[in-house]
């Protein structure tokens, strides 16, 4: 059979091709994106979207409604403690960021330790954020600035908490020695990495606007 | 630009930077002062993607494999 080394046409061949292709036809792609990537990419644009939505309402209550006083008095917000929770979120990026740039490189370990050092922060956002709203004096009742409040810092921390999970995957994956510095082979913690970083300008976005302004 | 993880961490200092000229405005001005700052931030923003959009379908569609590529 002499032409059992013509290569594949696309999408398809003829039954000589055919007899050495063994499963389903490989996908087309038309993208020169990855889907992963062009998939998490098409997620943080509807998320912007998702987030605008919380803005608009924002500033629609804050400019528009113009209540007396925001907060209402006598509430306050902890600006310093939101500061320092922003520090860690940010630092977290960099230890991902790290954890990447190891893996590029095929430093399992120093990824290993990227990840579990972005794992700790994120938690540690998680609990800070939690310990704040236990300690607020409002809830989300107390007109509508509680109510925007929580929610808009709620959606970033769920969004913290779904963050939290896919880490906790790419993480365990890692420590079962998962991953290695081909573009396509360590996907796992790339992914995880972008919507992590989303997550982070999020935050500084939601501080500046909540806290600071 | 690239899409993967290092392009989007370069995003990340770039909205930290933003971020921090907004905080830092407002500490030292007023609120209103600091959230028009943001506000250009925010027009300049979208001014700069709307722009990088047109330039890429626009390389875009001169590649082989592009949107409407023979490829």
């Amino acid at each position: 059979m002499e032409s059992a080394s013509v290569p594949l046409p696309h999408g398809g061949g003829g039954h000589t091709a055919e007899a050495h292709h063994h499963g389903p036809p490989a996908a087309n792609q038309s993208s020169r994106i990855d889907r992963q990537t062009l998939g998490i990419f098409l997620f943080i644009i509807s998320e912007v979207m998702l987030f605008g939505s919380f803005f608009a309402s924002y500033f629609f209550l804050r400019v528009v409604v113009n209540p007396v006083s925001w907060p209402p008095y006598p509430f306050e917000l902890p600006v310093a403690i939101a500061g320092m929770n922003t520090a860690i979120l940010v630092s977290s990026s960099f230890t991902i960021h790290y954890a990447l740039e190891a893996i590029r490189k095929g430093n399992r370990q120093g990824m290993k330790l990227g990840l579990v050092l972005t794992w700790i922060l994120g938690l540690t956002f998680l609990f800070v954020q939690i310990n704040e709203y236990v300690h607020l004096g409002f809830s989300g009742r107390t007109e509508s600035f509680g109510t925007i409040f929580y929610s808009l810092t709620g959606l970033h921390g769920a969004h913290v908490f779904i963050g939290l999970i896919l880490l906790s995957a790419a993480t365990l994956r890692a420590f079962r020695g998962h991953f290695s510095k081909e573009p396509e082979k360590h996907l796992g913690v790339e992914v995880p990495g972008i919507y992590w970083h989303f997550v982070d300008i999020m935050w500084i976005i939601v501080f500046a606007t909540v806290y600071i302004l | 630009m690239n899409f993967n993880e290092a392009a989007v961490f370069k995003w990340v200092l770039i909205v930290g930077a933003a971020g921090a000229s907004v905080i830092g405005l407002t500490l030292l001005t007023r609120p209103l002062v600091g959230a028009l700052w943001g506000l250009v931030l925010v027009i300049a923003g979208c001014v700069y993607g709307y722009r990088w959009t047109r330039e890429w379908w626009r390389n875009a569609k001169d590649r082989p494999d592009g949107p409407g590529g023979s490829a």
